[in-house]
């Protein structure tokens, strides 16, 4: 159980290489509680209980190494090490058993002062802006709020969407001067926001839901986030 | 941080397209020729059969994969359940079982290949093609690959459409003449026949060989297990039906591509390239799970300490067990390459598979049999096999193994026997020097004995071995009630346990550390010794829960010794069994590693008698004489009387106790302060027995103020002792 009311984000590591997380995230994900998956990669010829019987031990060290970067007093770090096949399916069960409230995914940054904050509609809005909340009030990092309207629809539409989600930040307690927001009309909303992210240093995005050929051929949680380089989080869907 | 977690990532369809894909694969389109030329078109009979004994096979491993489900498939179950001897002749069975029949598929390979190309003739190219097509195996292996399910899924999924394109044009082009007469080699010729033909069906096994990877496995096992072999036998009576009613089973016995042949007449070029083609992807992807599937299987074999670890070691950057593969991949390259000698070498690879995983099945059904009845705790199958169909299926399916193995050539039978005296020459060489596991064949051929049986929960390597030591001495003081029986029991607390995690795999390892543990403990006493690992939400309920199964006679618990307060009185672990065990329970509390002689508090609570039967027990370890010791306050008739009065007490709780009024020492002393007294005598004994006190109305467990001041105050060991709750 989490210690404060503040959100939980699961992060993610492969713990069958040493790679130090990086400071600048160390420091956004400061604020909220964290839940440390380390995952083994376990190729498909191989049974995973045979992995762990040989690297065990290797992984639970690398995996405190990194737990212990992101101790903390004020927030409640957690970590669980699993040996699986496929990622995706692991982090979807761990992130369901401890009540995640969001998904990072790694990316290349130097440091984080512009955060990309795309919205679809009410969808999820209420976590999204808490979360960017919780993230970004004791840092000096602006928000930009970002919404798609198809074409020909009344724009006023989006901007009411967006000025709400705003309003909602203010709430929060990150001021109206750090953020902004954009309004695209019209076009591939998933095309706009991969090329918008080039300009920003962080992403915060919405669990979409997952197509039906999703659910065949196996989920891909956002299909932007195969194109983008940018580290994010991925706010969970929970209801 | 507790131990790394194992996910569980094969869902249904991956579970349908291995277990499926594997048996539609390759058998398909080479064995019709092999077939047809065996039984003519009662070929498909041969099929439903062959189907039939895969079915009751694939019903008693469903059973066992979902009470044991991890990794190793047969091998796991029948060594569990029968011990190393049986278990290196499936293990080994299995092993050059699936190297046969890898090697059946990729000759299939490059006779399809081979076939339709006229200026390319002859065996050599044959084996070549089949070599070519396994060192490509062999290599993707070697390096390793991704789940990449969809690959997989679509390939099966193109193989599956032409087939069933296949039938469903043939169906149109049957000539009836042709299926006159249908039997000309009559029942005995059908069932030499379905012989041949079985190992078409062993991709049911190979979902069980990689049951520790299967999500939801009490739904996915059974359900792709059953469902993959029924709709398999369908497809392939069908195919036979066609290919034997298109043409002349003459005809077709000759072909080396018997499908393709018959394809030609009703779908033209077209239909020979997509037979070619599916043929092709078949034999690659069953080839490919063999060798997946024997690497299972060797690795559960150096688990159980099977077969030597340096077999299974994992690649240190690809994570494979590349020596497996590599030594798998050679031995069914030699198996190609007998092909330049031996013109029947399909037939041949293929029997000699279908003898070995006959064997092993028949193996399989013993072993759910011994399983049914020994009932282990940690078996607790989510599909049980339905009571009007057992014991039937596992006697009819022995049954019908010995039925179609009897009708196998010479020459296979020989073989056979060659690979079954493998893996008992194994046992002898290797297995008896190394594994521990003895099986169940015991406790299922004498289920429940009346023997004294003692439980222990043991947790800590430190001290279980001297609980292990105190129970045995308890255990066999009762050696006159037969031969006693002691139960270690080790908890792995899991909380909430997700279907998509493979607990099983971390029971077995604690299973196999206790195993270990205890094994040179129960050779130098003498009493059985049985381990059992169990999962649970809460270690006491899942003790309680082990009592309830077991039915011990007495449980005894290692205690901390250190009293918590805050709503416990022994600990959380501890409580709820002291309180609720119908059976005797003893707390240990070790100080010291000398039991030597132990003292009983001979008083008026109600559980003196069983705390003096436990110091006579305790004595036997070091060969002392206990003491009943009592201790009176004088009173206005003296010292003397009081004494005497001690005396009678002692008397009466041995009498209770049914101790030999020869076999221990008396004790009593006078004095005012009798706590003090105590706590200062006791400390001359190495081990002290101190019965709980009084039960109060509530049931709650009460703490007598001696027992509970000796727990805290003596340094010798202590044992506290409550007798059994059925009055």
């Amino acid at each position: 159980m989490p210690l404060t009311d503040d959100a939980t984000i699961l992060v993610p590591v492969d713990v069958s290489t040493t790679e130090p997380p990086d400071q600048v995230i160390l420091d956004l994900l400061q604020p909220v509680n964290l839940v440390v998956l380390g995952y083994y990669p376990v190729p498909k010829q191989t049974a995973p209980a045979h992995l762990k019987e040989d690297h065990e031990a290797e992984a639970a060290e690398r995996l405190e190494s990194i737990v212990s970067r992101f101790a903390r007093g004020d927030h409640e770090v957690e970590d669980v090490l699993v040996f699986t096949k496929d990622r995706q399916d692991t982090i979807d069960r761990i992130a369901d058993q401890y009540d995640c409230d969001a998904v990072f995914v790694p990316g290349e940054t130097d440091a984080i002062d512009r955060i990309l904050v795309p919205l679809r509609g009410d969808v999820n809005l209420e976590r999204i802006v808490s979360l960017v909340g919780e993230l970004v009030r004791a840092s000096d990092a602006t928000v930009t709020l970002f919404h798609s309207v198809p074409q020909g629809t009344d724009p006023s539409q989006g901007e009411f969407v967006l000025r709400g989600a705003a309003d909602r930040l203010t709430e929060e307690g990150v001021d109206r001067d750090r953020i902004d927001w954009q309004l695209s009309e019209g076009g591939s909303p998933k095309r706009k926001i991969i090329d918008l992210v080039a300009d920003y240093d962080f992403v915060v995005l919405g669990e979409g839901e997952p197509s039906l050929r999703d659910r065949i051929l196996g989920a891909v949680l956002t299909p932007i986030l195969a194109e983008i380089e940018t580290p994010a989080v991925i706010v969970r869907d929970i209801e | 941080m507790s131990g790394g977690q194992l996910e569980r990532n094969i869902g249904f369809l991956e579970a349908m397209t291995l277990g499926g894909g594997t048996m539609i694969g390759a058998g398909i389109f080479i064995l019709p020729g092999i077939a047809a030329e065996g039984a003519g078109p009662a070929s498909s009979v041969s099929f439903l059969i062959a189907g039939f004994v895969a079915l009751l096979a694939a019903l008693s491993l469903s059973e066992l994969a979902t009470g044991m489900p991890i990794a190793g498939g047969s091998y796991h179950y029948v060594n569990r359940a029968l011990g190393g001897f049986f278990g290196s002749i499936v293990g080994w069975g299995m092993w050059t079982g699936l190297m046969f029949a890898s090697g059946f598929y990729m000759i299939g390979f490059g006779q399809y290949l081979v076939e339709p190309i006229p200026f390319l003739d002859g065996r050599a190219f044959v084996v070549l093609l089949g070599l070519v097509g396994l060192s490509l195996i062999v290599g993707v292996n070697y390096y390793g690959t991704e789940e990449s399910s969809q690959l997989q899924n679509i390939m099966i999924g193109a193989e599956t459409v032409v087939v069933l394109a296949y039938v469903a044009l043939g169906l149109f082009f049957i000539d009836p003449t042709n299926l006159d007469p249908f039997a000309p080699t009559g029942p005995s010729g059908i069932i030499a026949t379905t012989g041949v033909v079985f190992v078409s069906f062993l991709g049911f096994e190979i979902i069980a060989t990689v049951a520790g990877e299967i999500k939801d496995p009490s739904r996915n096992i059974p359900l792709t297990m059953i469902l993959s072999v029924v709709l398999v036998t369908i497809l392939y009576a069908l195919v036979m039906i066609v290919t034997t009613g298109v043409l002349p089973y003459q005809a077709i016995g000759d072909s080396l591509v018997p499908v393709s042949d018959v394809a030609v007449v009703f779908a033209g070029a077209v239909g020979v390239v997509a037979i070619v083609a599916a043929a092709a992807i078949a034999a690659i992807s069953s080839s490919n799970s063999s060798v997946l599937a024997a690497a299972r299987v060797n690795f559960a074999m150096g688990r159980d300490d099977l077969m030597s670890d340096w077999l299974s070691v994992t690649h240190g950057r690809f994570g494979t067990p590349h020596r497996a593969i590599v030594v798998t991949g050679a031995v069914i390259a030699l198996l190609i390459a007998v092909g330049l000698q031996v013109e029947t070498i399909v037939a041949l690879l293929a029997e000699v598979a279908s003898f070995s995983f006959l064997v092993s099945y028949s193996l399989v059904h013993v072993a759910l049999v011994v399983f049914r009845r020994a009932d282990p705790e940690d078996y607790d199958p989510s599909f049980r096999i339905p009571d009007v169909l057992y014991p039937a299926v596992p006697v009819l399916g022995v049954i019908l193994t010995v039925v179609v193995i009897s009708q196998m050539a010479p020459i296979i039978i020989v073989l056979g026997l060659g690979i079954v005296g493998l893996g008992v020459g194994w046992y002898f060489v290797y297995v008896r020097d190394h594994a521990v596991d003895r099986g169940l064949i015991d406790e299922a051929i004498a289920p429940t004995t009346d023997a004294y049986r003692v439980l222990v929960p043991v947790a800590n390597p430190d001290t279980q071995r001297g609980l292990i030591r105190l129970a045995a001495a308890t255990a066999r003081a009762h050696t006159d009630e037969g031969t006693p029986e002691l139960v270690a029991v080790n908890v792995l607390q899991i909380e909430d346990p997700d279907p998509q995690q493979n607990v099983a795999a971390e029971r077995l390892e604690n299973q196999r550390d206790l195993l270990e543990a205890t094994r040179d403990i129960a050779a130098e006493m003498d009493v059985q010794l049985r381990t059992v690992a169990m999962t649970g939400e809460r270690v006491d309920g899942t003790i309680l829960e082990a009592i309830v199964d077991e039915e011990p006679d007495q449980v005894l618990l290692g205690w901390g010794g250190t009293l918590t307060r805050q709503g416990h009185v022994f600990g959380p672990n501890l409580d709820s069994v002291v309180e609720k065990a119908p059976c005797e329970v003893t707390l240990v509390t070790l100080h010291d590693e000398t039991i030597g002689t132990p003292v009983a508090l001979a008083g008026p609570g109600p559980h003196s008698p069983v705390a003096a039967r436990r110091a006579a027990d305790f004595a036997t370890v070091d060969g002392t004489v206990p003491t009943l010791l009592n201790v009176q306050q004088p009173m206005a008739d003296g010292e003397a009387a009081a004494r005497k009065r001690g005396e009678v007490v002692i008397e009466d709780v041995a009498e209770q106790a049914g101790l030999d009024p020869e076999a221990f020492e008396r004790e009593v002393i006078v004095d005012d302060d009798i706590e003090a007294a105590i706590l200062d005598t006791v400390n001359r004994y190495n081990t002290i027995c101190v019965g709980l006190s009084e039960r109060s109305a509530a049931s709650r467990v009460m703490f007598g103020t001696i027992a509970e001041r000796v727990s805290q105050e003596a340094t010798s060991n202590v044992g506290i002792v409550r007798g059994s709750n059925e009055s």
